[in-house]
C-alpha cells in the first residue's frame, strides 16, 4: 500500500521523465538568458551608438578580470564535482566541494567589489554616462547572482550537517542548485569577452 | 579517510559512470583555463582585427557550450531541458539581433546626450 503510495508521489515529480524542479530550473535559466540577453543587448548597443564616449581599456584590468573568470570556471569544475558526489551519495565530499565552490564564489565577490571601487574612484559611476550605467547595471546583476548563489549553497551545507538526508531529493536539489551555478558561470564567460576583452582588440599594440 | 554514505541508500548508482563523468569534468576544466588564457593572450598578438574577434566569439562560444553541454548534464539529460533552455537562448539571440537592426544602423540617427558626442 505505501509502495503504491510512494510511486504514486514519485511519479507527480516525474510528468515528462524529468524531475519537476530540475525542468523548472531549466526553464527559469531560459528566462534568465533573456533577461541577461537584454542587459547585453543594450551595453552592446550603447557601445555601437556612442563609441567615443568612453575608453575603459586604461580602466579595466585584463588581469584582474582573467583571474576572476578563472575563479569562476574552477568553482564551476567543483560544483560539478559535488553534484557527482552527491549522486554517488558521498555526502561528505559533497560538503568538501560545496565549501569549495563557496569559497571561488566569495573570491570572486571580491574581486569584483575591488574593481567596482577603483572604477568609482576613477569617475565611472552609474550616473557618469550610457557606459556606466550599462556596465554598472549588467555586472552588476551578474554579482547579484553569484551573491544568491552563495547563499544557496551555504544553506544547502547548512541542511546537509547533520547527514540525515533524503538521497533522491538531496540529488536533485545539489543538480538544481549546480545548475544556477554553472548559469552564473556561463553568463560570466560572455561577459568577460564582450564587455572586457573586445574593448582591447587594437588598443594593445596587438591586433591591427 | 572514506566518504560517509547517506542514511538512505541509493537506489541503483552507476558509479563507473559517474567515474567517466569524474574524468570528463577534470579535463574540461584544464581545457576552460587553457581556453581562457589564450583568450588573454590573443588580443596582445599582432593578427588583424577581424581575426582576433572571430577567434574570441568562437571561444567564448566554445566554453559556453562545454559547460552547458557536460558540467550542465545537458549532454546526459532529456531533449525537452535543451529545448527548456534552447527557448530561451533563440529570444535572447533574437534580442540582440534585432536591437541591433534597429538601433545600431547607420541610418538612425542616435540621441544626442548632453556631453556625449554620438557616433
Amino acid at each position: 500500500m505505501s509502495t503504491a503510495a510512494d510511486a504514486s508521489a514519485h511519479d507527480a515529480h516525474h510528468n515528462l521523465m524529468v524531475d519537476n524542479k530540475k525542468l523548472f530550473m531549466w526553464l527559469f535559466l531560459g528566462s534568465d538568458c533573456m533577461f541577461f540577453g537584454t542587459l547585453i543587448s543594450t551595453h552592446l548597443i550603447y557601445r555601437k551608438l556612442y563609441p567615443e564616449e568612453y575608453d575603459p581599456t586604461h580602466l579595466f584590468s585584463l588581469e584582474l578580470t582573467s583571474f576572476s573568470t578563472f575563479i569562476l570556471l574552477m568553482s564551476s569544475f567543483l560544483m560539478a564535482l559535488a553534484v557527482s558526489a552527491m549522486h554517488k551519495g558521498e555526502l561528505k565530499s559533497f560538503r568538501r566541494n560545496v565549501c569549495g565552490v563557496i569559497f571561488f564564489g566569495l573570491i570572486f565577490l571580491g574581486c569584483q567589489v575591488y574593481e567596482f571601487t577603483e572604477f568609482v574612484h576613477e569617475g565611472l559611476t552609474l550616473q557618469s554616462g550610457t557606459f556606466g550605467s550599462t556596465f554598472f547595471l549588467l555586472t552588476g546583476t551578474h554579482g547579484v547572482h553569484v551573491a544568491i548563489g552563495v547563499i544557496w549553497l551555504l544553506c544547502m551545507l547548512f541542511y546537509t550537517q547533520n547527514g540525515k538526508v533524503d538521497a533522491h531529493e538531496s540529488a536533485v536539489d545539489a543538480e538544481v542548485a549546480g545548475l544556477y551555478w554553472h548559469f552564473v558561470d556561463i553568463v560570466w564567460i560572455i561577459i568577460f569577452t564582450v564587455i572586457y576583452l573586445i574593448e582591447f582588440i587594437g588598443k594593445t599594440g596587438g591586433a591591427h | 579517510m572514506k566518504d560517509s554514505p547517506l542514511d538512505i541508500p541509493l537506489p541503483s548508482i552507476d558509479k563507473s559512470g559517474e567515474n567517466k563523468k569524474y574524468h570528463a569534468f577534470v579535463n574540461l576544466a584544464l581545457i576552460l583555463a587553457a581556453v581562457t588564457g589564450i583568450e588573454l593572450v590573443l588580443v596582445y598578438l599582432p593578427f588583424s582585427i577581424a581575426f582576433v574577434y572571430s577567434v574570441l566569439i568562437a571561444l567564448s562560444l566554445f566554453k559556453f557550450i562545454a559547460v552547458i553541454a557536460w558540467f550542465m548534464h545537458l549532454i546526459y539529460d532529456k531533449l525537452i531541458l535543451t529545448l527548456a533552455f534552447g527557448t530561451g537562448m533563440a529570444i535572447a539571440t533574437g534580442t540582440y539581433t534585432a536591437l541591433l537592426f534597429l538601433l545600431g544602423s547607420d541610418r538612425v540617427a542616435p540621441v544626442e546626450i548632453p556631453g556625449i558626442v554620438p557616433m
